[in-house]
C-alpha cells in the first residue's frame, strides 16, 4: 500500500488577475519519483513552490504526512524535511564551497559561539565525496565555480538524511551529462529510501526514463495523471504534449530544410581572437546564416558569445562588424547585435521591472525625440512584441519576476526583435523553456534567417544544434574540434566524439 | 474598496501619503491662530529640503546616496557670499556666483559617479571623499574670513513674504515639473531606475551606465545649487555649520516619501515631495505642540529606526550601495 507523503486539496492561487493555479488536487506518495510536467507558466513551479514554503497559496489545503501544512518560509519546510532545488542560481557567492553547504547550520559545529571551521570543512569535503564530485573543494570560494559546479553544490546542500520530499525545479537544464547522471541516482536512492521526489523538467526523454508517475499540468489546471505502465506506451509522449498543449505538436519542430545557403555579406567577424584559454580563434557569420557552437561546459563556447558581444574584451585580435571594430557591448548593441545571455535572471532581464520596461531598455533613443520618450510609443512597442510573442500576461505593466521561465525568456528576446537587431548571439536560448515554447522560438529562428539575420546559437542541446544549425562548431578545452555543415545524416552520435 | 493585492503593491505609497495626512492634520489642530505663519515657515524650511531631495531621487533611484550634500551646501553657500560681495553686492555678483558654485556641484556630482565606477567603488566612499574635502574646505573658507559668519551683502529675498512665499513655491513647482519630466520621460530616468533594479542587464541592454551615473549626480548637483540659494534667500548668512545634517534630512525625507532605498522601478519623484513635506510638518508639529528641541530629534531617529526596520525586512528594500 502506497503511503501518503503530501496531498494537495483544491489549491488556487493568483497574482493580481492571473489564476496560476485552480482548483489543484494532486497527491505526492513516499517511493516515487512524480513528474510535474506542463508548458511555461502551467502552474509546476508555483504547486511546488509553495509545498516548499516560499509563497503561500490564495486558497486550498496542504497535508503533509497526515497534518495540515502551511510553512511560513523554505527554512521552515527544509527543517522539516522538504528541499528545492531551483532552477537559477541560488548560493552565495564570496563564500567558500563548505560556507555554502552549511550555511544556516553553523551551530551543528559551534562550541562556546566558536565555529570549529576544520570540522565544517572536513565534514563539506566528505559530503562532497559522498556525491562522486571530489572535484570541488570544500575550501575554495565558490566564485570559482561555474553555474553547473554551483548547481551540484546547492543539491549537495539541499539533500540530508532528515529529507523526505525532494523538489528539482528545472534544475538538469544547468547540468552537464556527468551531473544530470549525479541526479538521477540521488533520486532514485531516495525514492528507495521511502522518500518522495517531485521531478520538473521540459525533457520529455528525461521525465520518461526517471519518474515513476506523471501529472500534467495545462493554465494552472491538472490535466491528468500517468502511471508507469502509461509512461511506457509507444505514443506515451504525443499523448503527454497533447495533454501539456491541448493541440497536436508534431515530433519535428526543427527545421525542415536542408538548406544551409546565405547571404555572401559578411554580418560579424572574430579574427585571431584569443582571451584566456581561447586561443587564436576566428569566425565569419554571413547574413543569413545561422553557425551554432556546441560542447561540454566550460569547453569555451559561452566565452565565444561573450566576446562576440563585446562583454569580454580579447587580448589579441578584433570583432568587427561592418568594418567597425566592437570593444564593449553597447558599440555591439549599436551596430545591430543582440545577446541573450545564458544566465537569463541575472544579466537578460530586470524581474523587478515591468514587460514593458524590459522589452524597450535598449530601444530607448530609437524611442526618444528631443530627450522625450512618448508612454504610447513604450506601450506600442512592448504591446506589439507582447503579442507577437505571444508573452501570458495580463498586460505590459506586469512584473517580469511574476512571468514563468518560457514567458521570461520570450521577453528577453523581445528586446532584440523590438530593437531590430540583425546579429543575434543565442546562448542557450531554449534552457528551461516548454515545448510549445520551444517550437515558437525554433519557428522565430528560421524565421529570422529568413529575413537574413545574422544568428549564433549556442546551445547544449545537439538536437538543436543538428535542428537549427546551417553550421556546426563543436569545441573542446576551447578548442575548435570539428565543424558540420548542415546535413540531414548527421547524428548526435557523430558530434559527441569529438565533444568528450 | 481596495483589493488586499492592490493594498499589499501599494502599502508603502499609502504608509507614506497616511503620513502626510496625519502630520498636516496635527498641523491644522495645533497651528491654530498661527496657521499662516507656520504655514509660511513649512513652505520657507520645505523649499530647500523639496528641492535636493528632488535631484537626490536620481541618484537614490540607482540604489547610490551621497553623504557630502551637507557640506556641499554650507561650502556653496559661503562661496556665493564671498563672490557676491567681493563684487559689491550686485546683481551681477549674485548670477556670477551662482553659475561658479552651480559649476562646481555639477563637477563634483561628475566627480561622484565616475571616480566610483572607475575605482569600482561604492558611490558612498567617494562621497565621503567629497564630505571630508568640503569640511575641511568650509573651514578653511571660514578662516579666511576670520569671523565664525558671514552675510550677503546683496538683496536676493523679495522683501514683500507673500512674494517671497509665491518665488519658494515657483521654485518647487518648477524643479519638480524639470525633475519629472527628466525622471518619467526622459532615458535618463529611465536608466537610472534601470541601474538601480539591474545594472548588469541594463548594461547588458547598450546603456552605458558609466555615463548615466555621471549625468544622475550632475542633475543631482544642479538641485543641490539651487537649494543652497533658495537656503541663502532666508538666512541670508552662512558659517562652519551651515549645512550640517542635510545629507541624513535628504535621506529621511525620501525614505518618508516611500522612495525604495535599493532604487529600481518603484522609485518616485513624489517620494520626494510627499516626505519632504511629512519631514517639515512633523518637525513644525512637534514644536508647537511644545516638544523640545532634543525631543525632536529623537522623536526623529525613532520614525527613521521604525521605516528601515519595516523596509530592510524586504529583500528588495535594503539599505543603497
Amino acid at each position: 500500500m502506497e503511503q501518503l507523503m503530501i496531498e494537495v486539496k483544491n489549491m488556487c492561487k493568483n497574482f493580481g488577475p492571473t489564476k496560476a493555479l485552480h482548483n489543484v488536487d494532486v497527491k505526492f506518495y513516499r517511493g516515487q519519483i512524480r513528474g510535474l510536467v506542463g508548458e511555461n507558466g502551467s502552474g509546476k513551479s508555483t504547486i511546488t513552490s509553495i509545498i516548499a514554503g516560499m509563497q503561500k497559496a490564495t486558497s486550498g489545503e496542504i497535508f503533509y504526512k497526515g497534518e495540515p501544512w502551511n510553512p511560513g518560509s523554505m527554512v521552515e519546510a527544509q527543517k522539516a524535511g522538504i528541499s528545492m532545488v531551483l532552477q537559477e542560481a541560488n548560493t552565495i557567492s564570496n563564500c567558500t564551497i563548505a560556507e555554502n553547504i552549511f550555511a544556516g547550520r553553523f551551530d551543528e559545529f559551534s562550541k562556546f559561539g566558536f565555529v570549529n571551521m576544520k570540522k565544517v570543512n572536513e565534514e563539506a569535503q566528505r559530503i562532497l565525496d559522498s556525491f562522486n564530485i571530489s572535484h570541488i573543494k570544500a575550501l575554495d570560494n565558490i566564485n570559482q565555480y561555474g553555474f553547473e559546479e554551483r548547481k551540484l553544490v546547492e543539491i549537495v546542500r539541499c539533500v540530508s538524511e532528515d529529507t523526505d520530499v525532494f523538489v528539482v525545479d528545472e534544475t538538469t537544464t544547468a547540468l552537464s551529462l556527468e551531473g544530470r547522471q549525479l541526479l538521477y541516482k540521488l533520486i532514485h536512492r531516495l525514492k528507495d529510501q521511502g522518500k518522495s521526489v517531485i521531478f520538473i523538467s521540459h525533457d520529455m526523454d528525461e521525465i520518461l526514463e526517471q519518474c515513476t508517475h506523471l501529472t500534467v499540468l495545462r493554465d494552472g489546471e491538472i490535466i491528468g495523471h500517468l502511471d508507469r505502465n502509461e509512461m511506457d506506451m509507444p505514443n506515451a509522449e504525443q499523448v503527454i504534449r497533447y495533454m501539456m498543449v491541448g493541440r497536436e505538436i508534431g515530433d519535428s519542430y526543427y527545421r525542415e530544410d536542408y538548406d544551409s545557403s546565405h547571404s555572401e555579406k559578411v554580418a560579424l567577424e572574430l579574427k585571431n581572437v584569443s582571451l584566456g584559454a581561447i586561443k587564436d580563434f576566428s569566425l565569419t557569420l554571413h547574413e543569413g546564416e545561422i553557425i551554432g557552437f556546441g560542447g561540454l561546459s566550460g569547453c569555451g563556447m559561452h566565452e565565444i558569445g561573450r566576446i562576440a558581444f563585446g562583454l569580454e574584451k580579447p587580448e589579441q585580435g578584433t570583432v568587427e562588424r561592418n568594418g567597425q571594430k566592437i570593444t564593449g557591448c553597447h558599440e555591439a548593441i549599436r551596430s545591430g547585435i543582440g545577446y541573450i545571455s545564458k544566465n537569463r535572471d541575472m544579466e537578460a532581464l530586470i524581474l523587478e521591472g515591468s514587460i514593458q520596461d524590459n522589452i524597450t531598455l535598449p530601444s530607448k533613443t530609437e524611442l526618444s525625440k528631443a530627450t522625450f520618450i512618448s508612454p504610447l510609443k513604450e506601450k506600442k512597442m512592448a504591446d506589439k512584441e507582447i503579442e507577437a510573442f505571444r508573452i501570458k500576461c495580463g498586460d505590459g505593466k506586469q512584473w517580469v519576476n511574476t512571468l514563468s521561465g518560457g514567458n521570461k525568456q520570450k521577453v528577453s528576446f523581445a528586446k532584440w526583435t523590438a530593437k531590430g537587431s540583425d546579429v543575434i548571439i543565442m546562448d542557450c536560448p531554449t534552457r528551461g523553456v516548454d515545448i510549445g515554447v520551444k517550437q515558437f522560438m525554433y519557428e522565430l529562428i528560421n524565421e529570422m534567417k529568413k529575413q537574413g539575420k545574422a544568428i549564433i546559437l549556442i546551445s547544449e542541446e545537439m538536437s538543436e544544434l543538428i535542428g537549427m544549425a546551417d553550421k556546426i562548431i563543436v569545441m573542446k578545452d576551447f578548442l575548435i574540434t570539428k565543424e558540420f555543415m548542415r546535413n540531414k545524416d548527421l547524428s548526435e552520435t557523430d558530434m559527441i566524439e569529438y565533444m568528450i | 474598496m481596495f483589493s488586499t493585492g492592490f493594498l499589499k503593491k501599494h502599502v508603502y505609497d499609502l504608509a507614506a501619503y497616511a503620513g502626510l495626512i496625519a502630520t498636516f492634520i496635527l498641523f491644522l489642530v495645533f497651528s491654530g491662530d498661527k496657521l499662516t505663519y507656520n504655514m509660511t515657515t513649512v513652505i520657507q524650511a520645505g523649499a530647500v529640503y523639496a528641492v535636493i531631495a528632488l535631484g537626490a531621487v536620481f541618484v537614490y533611484s540607482m540604489g547610490y546616496m551621497d553623504v557630502s550634500v551637507g557640506q556641499q551646501v554650507g561650502v556653496y553657500a559661503i562661496l556665493i557670499i564671498l563672490i557676491t560681495n567681493r563684487m559689491g553686492g550686485t546683481l551681477a555678483g549674485v548670477i556670477i556666483s551662482f553659475l561658479v558654485i552651480l559649476a562646481i556641484a555639477m563637477v563634483c556630482g561628475a566627480f561622484n559617479g565616475a571616480v566610483a565606477v572607475w575605482l569600482k567603488l561604492p558611490s558612498i566612499v567617494t562621497s565621503l571623499f567629497l564630505m571630508f574635502f568640503f569640511t575641511g574646505a568650509q573651514l578653511l573658507l571660514m578662516e579666511s574670513t576670520g569671523t565664525n559668519s558671514i552675510s550677503i551683502q546683496a538683496t536676493i529675498k523679495p522683501a514683500d513674504r507673500n512674494t517671497y512665499n509665491l518665488v519658494l513655491v515657483a521654485a518647487i513647482v518648477i524643479v519638480t515639473l524639470a525633475v519629472t519630466y527628466f525622471f518619467r520621460f526622459s532615458k535618463l530616468g529611465k536608466y537610472t531606475k534601470g541601474i538601480g533594479a539591474n545594472e548588469i542587464a541594463t548594461a547588458q541592454s547598450g546603456i552605458n551606465t558609466l555615463k548615466w551615473k555621471v549625468v544622475a549626480y550632475m542633475a543631482f548637483g544642479i538641485c543641490v545649487a539651487i537649494g543652497t540659494f533658495i537656503m541663502l534667500m532666508r538666512t541670508g548668512s552662512a558659517g562652519k555649520g551651515t549645512g550640517s545634517g542635510y545629507a541624513m534630512d535628504i535621506m529621511i525625507c525620501l525614505i518618508l516619501g516611500g522612495m525604495p532605498l535599493s532604487g529600481g522601478m518603484k522609485s518616485k519623484v513624489s517620494s520626494a515631495l510627499i516626505g519632504t513635506f511629512t519631514y517639515v510638518l512633523l518637525s513644525n508639529d512637534l514644536a508647537t505642540m511644545g516638544v523640545s528641541l532634543n525631543m525632536i530629534n529623537f522623536v526623529k531617529a525613532v520614525i527613521f529606526i521604525g521605516i528601515i526596520f519595516v523596509t530592510c525586512r524586504k529583500k528588495d528594500n535594503v539599505l543603497p550601495r
